[in-house]
Protein backbone atom coordinates (compact mmCIF):
# COMPACT_ATOMS: atom_id res chain seq x y z
CA UNK A 1 0.00 0.00 0.00
CA UNK A 2 1.23 3.47 -0.90
CA UNK A 3 1.77 5.91 1.93
CA UNK A 4 0.84 9.57 1.66
CA UNK A 5 1.68 12.61 3.72
CA UNK A 6 -1.30 14.79 4.60
CA UNK A 7 -1.51 18.07 6.52
CA UNK A 8 -4.52 17.10 8.61
CA UNK A 9 -3.83 19.69 11.33
CA UNK A 10 -2.94 22.61 9.08
CA UNK A 11 -4.47 25.05 11.57
CA UNK A 12 -1.65 24.19 14.01
CA UNK A 13 1.16 25.08 11.55
CA UNK A 14 3.49 27.75 12.97
CA UNK A 15 5.28 28.48 9.68
CA UNK A 16 8.70 27.24 10.84
CA UNK A 17 9.34 25.58 7.46
CA UNK A 18 11.26 22.69 9.06
CA UNK A 19 9.23 20.27 6.89
CA UNK A 20 10.27 22.08 3.70
CA UNK A 21 13.91 22.10 4.68
CA UNK A 22 13.79 18.42 5.71
CA UNK A 23 12.23 17.38 2.40
CA UNK A 24 14.86 19.39 0.54
CA UNK A 25 17.69 17.84 2.58
CA UNK A 26 16.41 14.41 1.63
CA UNK A 27 16.92 15.53 -1.98
CA UNK A 28 20.43 16.68 -1.03
CA UNK A 29 19.78 20.38 -1.37
CA UNK A 30 19.28 23.46 0.81
CA UNK A 31 16.80 26.04 -0.43
CA UNK A 32 13.15 26.61 -1.23
CA UNK A 33 13.17 26.17 -5.01
CA UNK A 34 11.28 23.13 -6.36
CA UNK A 35 10.34 22.03 -2.86
CA UNK A 36 7.72 19.28 -2.63
CA UNK A 37 6.18 21.03 0.38
CA UNK A 38 5.33 24.70 0.42
CA UNK A 39 4.05 26.89 3.23
CA UNK A 40 2.04 30.02 2.48
CA UNK A 41 0.80 32.72 4.77
CA UNK A 42 -2.91 32.10 5.37
CA UNK A 43 -5.61 34.71 5.05
CA UNK A 44 -6.48 34.86 8.73
CA UNK A 45 -4.01 36.21 11.27
CA UNK A 46 -1.13 33.86 12.16
CA UNK A 47 -2.43 31.06 9.95
CA UNK A 48 -0.55 29.12 7.29
CA UNK A 49 -1.46 26.96 4.34
CA UNK A 50 0.48 23.76 3.66
CA UNK A 51 0.70 22.55 0.06
CA UNK A 52 2.06 19.05 -0.54
CA UNK A 53 3.18 17.69 -3.90
CA UNK A 54 2.12 13.99 -4.08
CA UNK A 55 5.63 13.12 -5.23
CA UNK A 56 6.72 13.71 -1.62
CA UNK A 57 5.72 10.07 -1.01
CA UNK A 58 9.02 8.94 -2.54
CA UNK A 59 10.79 10.59 0.41
CA UNK A 60 11.08 9.47 4.02
CA UNK A 61 7.72 10.94 5.03
CA UNK A 62 7.93 9.53 8.55
CA UNK A 63 10.94 11.79 9.09
CA UNK A 64 9.12 14.79 7.62
CA UNK A 65 6.12 14.07 9.84
CA UNK A 66 8.26 13.76 12.96
CA UNK A 67 10.26 16.96 12.39
CA UNK A 68 7.08 19.06 12.61
CA UNK A 69 6.88 20.56 16.12
CA UNK A 70 3.12 21.03 15.88
CA UNK A 71 2.13 17.55 14.62
CA UNK A 72 0.52 18.99 11.52
CA UNK A 73 1.02 15.86 9.41
CA UNK A 74 -0.48 12.40 9.27
CA UNK A 75 0.53 9.48 7.13
CA UNK A 76 -2.30 7.74 5.34
CA UNK A 77 -2.29 4.56 3.30
CA UNK A 78 -3.91 4.05 -0.10
CA UNK A 79 -4.85 0.67 -1.58
CA UNK B 1 27.68 26.78 -4.88
CA UNK B 2 28.40 28.32 -1.48
CA UNK B 3 30.83 31.22 -1.80
CA UNK B 4 32.89 30.89 1.36
CA UNK B 5 35.64 33.26 0.21
CA UNK B 6 33.69 36.50 -0.15
CA UNK B 7 30.57 38.35 0.95
CA UNK B 8 28.00 39.18 -1.70
CA UNK B 9 26.46 42.60 -1.19
CA UNK B 10 23.40 43.98 -2.95
CA UNK B 11 23.44 47.78 -2.83
CA UNK B 12 20.38 49.82 -3.72
CA UNK B 13 20.53 53.51 -4.57
CA UNK B 14 16.99 54.82 -4.11
CA UNK B 15 17.72 58.27 -5.53
CA UNK B 16 18.98 56.92 -8.85
CA UNK B 17 16.81 53.77 -8.84
CA UNK B 18 19.89 51.67 -9.41
CA UNK B 19 21.18 48.50 -7.84
CA UNK B 20 24.43 46.60 -7.97
CA UNK B 21 25.69 43.28 -6.65
CA UNK B 22 29.35 42.90 -5.77
CA UNK B 23 31.42 40.28 -3.94
CA UNK B 24 34.01 41.47 -1.42
CA UNK B 25 36.68 39.01 -0.26
CA UNK B 26 38.06 41.54 2.24
CA UNK B 27 34.78 41.51 4.20
CA UNK B 28 35.09 37.83 5.08
CA UNK B 29 36.90 38.48 8.36
CA UNK B 30 33.82 40.34 9.62
CA UNK B 31 31.91 36.99 9.59
CA UNK B 32 28.40 38.42 9.12
CA UNK B 33 25.52 40.16 10.90
CA UNK B 34 26.69 42.97 13.19
CA UNK B 35 30.36 42.55 12.17
CA UNK B 36 29.69 42.65 8.44
CA UNK B 37 26.99 45.30 8.84
CA UNK B 38 29.21 47.73 10.75
CA UNK B 39 32.03 47.40 8.23
CA UNK B 40 29.56 48.09 5.43
CA UNK B 41 28.21 51.03 7.41
CA UNK B 42 31.75 52.42 7.56
CA UNK B 43 32.21 51.84 3.81
CA UNK B 44 28.94 53.57 2.91
CA UNK B 45 29.04 56.09 5.78
CA UNK B 46 28.69 59.15 3.54
CA UNK B 47 25.49 57.69 2.09
CA UNK B 48 23.82 57.23 5.52
CA UNK B 49 22.94 53.61 4.71
CA UNK B 50 20.32 51.25 6.04
CA UNK B 51 21.80 47.77 6.23
CA UNK B 52 20.30 44.30 6.49
CA UNK B 53 22.90 41.57 7.03
CA UNK B 54 22.97 37.86 7.75
CA UNK B 55 25.69 35.46 8.84
CA UNK B 56 27.27 32.36 7.31
CA UNK B 57 24.94 29.91 9.08
CA UNK B 58 21.59 31.57 8.32
CA UNK B 59 19.43 29.33 6.16
CA UNK B 60 21.56 26.27 6.88
CA UNK B 61 21.10 25.53 10.58
CA UNK B 62 18.32 25.64 13.19
CA UNK B 63 17.93 28.60 15.54
CA UNK B 64 20.02 30.88 13.30
CA UNK B 65 16.98 32.75 12.11
CA UNK B 66 17.48 36.46 12.70
CA UNK B 67 18.46 39.30 10.40
CA UNK B 68 20.65 42.14 11.65
CA UNK B 69 19.42 45.64 10.79
CA UNK B 70 21.75 48.62 11.21
CA UNK B 71 20.06 51.94 11.21
CA UNK B 72 21.09 55.52 11.98
CA UNK B 73 18.98 56.97 14.78
CA UNK B 74 19.86 60.66 15.14
CA UNK B 75 23.57 59.95 14.78
CA UNK B 76 23.57 56.74 16.82
CA UNK B 77 23.97 53.50 14.91
CA UNK B 78 21.43 51.07 16.32
CA UNK B 79 21.69 47.31 15.78
CA UNK B 80 18.32 45.63 15.87
CA UNK B 81 17.35 42.06 14.95
CA UNK B 82 14.23 40.80 13.27
CA UNK B 83 13.00 37.19 13.21
CA UNK B 84 10.68 35.47 10.76
CA UNK B 85 11.81 34.20 7.38
CA UNK B 86 13.83 37.16 6.10
CA UNK B 87 17.29 35.70 6.79
CA UNK B 88 16.32 32.48 5.00
CA UNK B 89 15.15 34.45 1.95
CA UNK B 90 18.32 36.55 1.92
CA UNK B 91 20.40 33.36 2.07
CA UNK B 92 18.47 31.81 -0.81
CA UNK B 93 18.65 35.09 -2.72
CA UNK B 94 22.39 34.53 -2.47
CA UNK B 95 23.14 37.80 -0.67
CA UNK B 96 24.95 38.35 2.62
CA UNK B 97 23.86 41.95 3.01
CA UNK B 98 21.51 44.49 1.57
CA UNK B 99 22.69 48.12 1.64
CA UNK B 100 20.00 50.74 0.98
CA UNK B 101 20.86 54.40 0.58
CA UNK B 102 19.47 57.62 -0.86
CA UNK B 103 15.84 58.69 -0.93
CA UNK B 104 13.18 57.75 -3.39
CA UNK B 105 11.34 60.49 -5.28
CA UNK B 106 7.94 58.91 -4.69
CA UNK B 107 6.64 56.19 -2.37
CA UNK B 108 8.39 53.01 -3.49
CA UNK B 109 8.25 49.29 -2.95
CA UNK B 110 11.43 47.32 -3.54
CA UNK B 111 10.80 43.96 -5.16
CA UNK B 112 13.95 41.88 -4.91
CA UNK B 113 14.45 38.46 -6.46
CA UNK B 114 17.96 37.16 -5.88
CA UNK B 115 20.14 40.01 -7.23
CA UNK B 116 17.41 41.62 -9.34
CA UNK B 117 15.70 44.73 -7.94
CA UNK B 118 12.48 46.32 -9.23
CA UNK B 119 11.54 49.81 -8.03
CA UNK B 120 7.74 49.84 -7.98
CA UNK B 121 5.25 52.51 -6.98
CA UNK B 122 3.65 51.83 -3.59
CA UNK B 123 0.56 49.73 -4.15
CA UNK B 124 -2.07 48.10 -2.03
CA UNK B 125 -1.37 44.67 -3.46
CA UNK B 126 2.14 44.31 -2.08
CA UNK B 127 1.19 40.77 -1.00
CA UNK B 128 0.91 39.79 -4.68
CA UNK B 129 4.56 40.64 -5.36
CA UNK B 130 7.34 38.04 -5.20
CA UNK B 131 7.09 34.27 -5.56
CA UNK B 132 4.67 32.47 -3.23
CA UNK B 133 6.34 30.35 -0.58
CA UNK B 134 9.76 31.79 -1.36
CA UNK B 135 9.29 35.40 -0.30
CA UNK B 136 9.28 37.58 2.76
CA UNK B 137 7.31 40.81 2.88
CA UNK B 138 8.34 43.77 4.99
CA UNK B 139 5.61 46.38 5.01
CA UNK B 140 3.86 49.04 7.09
CA UNK B 141 0.78 48.17 9.11
CA UNK B 142 -0.60 50.98 11.26
CA UNK B 143 2.74 52.85 11.16
CA UNK B 144 4.68 49.77 12.34
CA UNK B 145 6.94 47.71 10.10
CA UNK B 146 5.69 44.12 10.02
CA UNK B 147 7.53 41.18 8.49
CA UNK B 148 5.38 38.43 7.01
CA UNK B 149 2.31 39.77 8.80
CA UNK B 150 3.67 39.15 12.30
CA UNK B 151 7.30 39.92 13.18
CA UNK B 152 8.41 43.41 14.24
CA UNK B 153 11.56 45.20 15.45
CA UNK B 154 12.20 46.98 18.77
CA UNK B 155 11.58 50.74 18.94
CA UNK B 156 10.67 52.54 15.72
CA UNK B 157 14.13 53.14 14.21
CA UNK B 158 13.42 51.09 11.09
CA UNK B 159 10.01 52.69 10.58
CA UNK B 160 11.46 56.22 10.73
CA UNK B 161 14.31 55.34 8.40
CA UNK B 162 12.12 53.75 5.74
CA UNK B 163 9.62 56.60 5.92
CA UNK B 164 12.41 59.17 5.40
CA UNK B 165 13.55 57.22 2.34
CA UNK B 166 9.97 56.87 1.06
CA UNK B 167 10.17 53.11 1.05
CA UNK B 168 6.74 51.62 1.73
CA UNK B 169 7.80 48.00 1.64
CA UNK B 170 10.39 45.42 0.65
CA UNK B 171 9.56 42.05 -0.89
CA UNK B 172 12.44 39.62 -1.15
CA UNK B 173 12.36 36.27 -2.93
CA UNK B 174 15.17 33.71 -2.86
CA UNK B 175 15.31 30.90 -5.40
CA UNK B 176 18.89 29.71 -5.16
CA UNK B 177 19.77 26.17 -4.10
CA UNK B 178 22.89 25.21 -2.18
CA UNK B 179 24.53 21.82 -1.83
CA UNK B 180 27.11 21.50 0.93
CA UNK B 181 29.84 19.20 -0.37
CA UNK B 182 29.81 16.82 2.59
CA UNK B 183 26.04 16.55 2.74
CA UNK B 184 25.88 13.59 5.11
CA UNK B 185 27.98 15.42 7.69
CA UNK B 186 25.91 18.57 7.16
CA UNK B 187 22.69 16.63 7.85
CA UNK B 188 24.23 15.03 10.92
CA UNK B 189 25.21 18.40 12.42
CA UNK B 190 21.83 19.89 11.50
CA UNK B 191 19.98 17.10 13.32
CA UNK B 192 22.30 17.30 16.33
CA UNK B 193 21.59 21.00 16.73
CA UNK B 194 17.85 20.58 16.23
CA UNK B 195 17.84 17.91 18.95
CA UNK B 196 19.23 20.52 21.39
CA UNK B 197 16.03 22.56 21.46
CA UNK B 198 15.72 21.91 25.21
CA UNK B 199 18.80 24.16 25.60
CA UNK B 200 16.89 27.11 24.20
CA UNK B 201 16.30 29.64 26.96
CA UNK B 202 12.71 30.15 25.90
CA UNK B 203 9.55 28.07 26.22
CA UNK B 204 7.79 26.47 23.28
CA UNK B 205 4.59 28.26 22.35
CA UNK B 206 1.77 28.39 19.85
CA UNK B 207 2.92 31.53 18.07
CA UNK B 208 4.33 31.89 14.54
CA UNK B 209 7.91 30.63 14.45
CA UNK B 210 10.98 31.99 12.77
CA UNK B 211 12.10 29.89 9.79
CA UNK B 212 14.26 26.93 10.80
CA UNK B 213 13.14 27.11 14.44
CA UNK B 214 10.48 24.86 15.96
CA UNK B 215 9.90 26.89 19.12
CA UNK B 216 6.99 29.22 18.23
CA UNK B 217 8.02 31.12 21.35
CA UNK B 218 6.16 34.39 21.01
CA UNK B 219 9.22 36.39 22.05
CA UNK B 220 10.55 36.55 18.50
CA UNK B 221 7.62 38.78 17.54
CA UNK B 222 9.29 41.91 18.91
CA UNK B 223 12.85 41.22 17.71
CA UNK B 224 16.06 41.93 19.60
CA UNK B 225 18.35 44.88 20.28
CA UNK B 226 22.07 44.72 21.19
CA UNK B 227 23.70 41.64 22.77
CA UNK B 228 26.40 38.99 22.24
CA UNK B 229 28.82 39.81 19.41
CA UNK B 230 29.33 36.22 18.19
CA UNK B 231 25.61 35.38 18.26
CA UNK B 232 24.82 38.61 16.41
CA UNK B 233 27.56 38.06 13.84
CA UNK B 234 26.18 34.60 13.09
CA UNK B 235 22.77 36.25 13.50
CA UNK B 236 21.49 33.47 15.66
CA UNK B 237 18.61 33.79 18.07
CA UNK B 238 19.54 35.29 21.45
CA UNK B 239 17.68 32.39 23.10
CA UNK B 240 20.06 29.94 21.36
CA UNK B 241 23.11 31.39 23.10
CA UNK B 242 23.94 28.09 24.87
CA UNK B 243 24.22 26.42 21.46
CA UNK B 244 25.92 29.10 19.41
CA UNK B 245 28.43 30.27 21.98
CA UNK B 246 29.69 26.66 21.93
CA UNK B 247 32.74 27.26 19.74
CA UNK B 248 32.97 23.55 18.83
CA UNK B 249 29.46 23.64 17.35
CA UNK B 250 30.13 26.92 15.55
CA UNK B 251 33.28 25.52 13.92
CA UNK B 252 31.53 22.26 12.99
CA UNK B 253 28.86 24.29 11.21
CA UNK B 254 31.33 26.62 9.48
CA UNK B 255 33.66 23.82 8.43
CA UNK B 256 30.97 21.60 6.93
CA UNK B 257 29.86 24.52 4.76
CA UNK B 258 33.46 24.99 3.61
CA UNK B 259 34.38 28.13 5.56
CA UNK B 260 37.99 28.29 6.65
CA UNK B 261 37.61 30.58 9.65
CA UNK B 262 40.13 29.99 12.43
CA UNK B 263 39.87 30.38 16.21
CA UNK B 264 41.83 33.61 15.77
CA UNK B 265 39.19 34.95 13.38
CA UNK B 266 36.52 34.39 16.03
CA UNK B 267 38.74 35.74 18.83
CA UNK B 268 39.63 38.84 16.79
CA UNK B 269 36.03 39.64 15.92
CA UNK B 270 35.19 41.78 18.99
CA UNK B 271 38.38 43.81 18.39
CA UNK B 272 37.52 44.31 14.71
CA UNK B 273 34.05 45.47 15.65
CA UNK B 274 35.42 47.85 18.28
CA UNK B 275 37.89 49.30 15.77
CA UNK B 276 35.13 49.78 13.21
CA UNK B 277 32.96 51.52 15.81
CA UNK B 278 35.84 53.84 16.69
CA UNK B 279 36.27 54.73 13.00
CA UNK B 280 32.58 55.51 12.83
CA UNK B 281 32.48 57.73 15.90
Amino acid sequence: MAKNLKATQEDKCNGCELCILESQRQLKKVGLEESLIRIFKGESENSYKVEIDPRVSVLDIEKIKSICPKEVFEITEND
Amino acid sequence: MIDTKAKKILSIDLSRKQSETKSFADLNTFIGGIGLGLKLYETYKEENPLIFSIGPLNGYFPFVSKTCVLVNNDGVIEDIYIGGGLSLRMRFAGIDALVIYGRSEGETVLEIQNSQVNFLPLQEKINDLGLPGKKSILTFENDKIILDGYFTTPEDFLEQNLKERKVGGIVITGTEIFKPENFLEYEKIYNEILSRSEEMSVERGNYPSCSNCPMGCGKSKVGEIGGNVLIHSLVGCQFADKIYTDIGIVFSCLNVLGYEYTHEDIENLPGLIEKTLKNLS
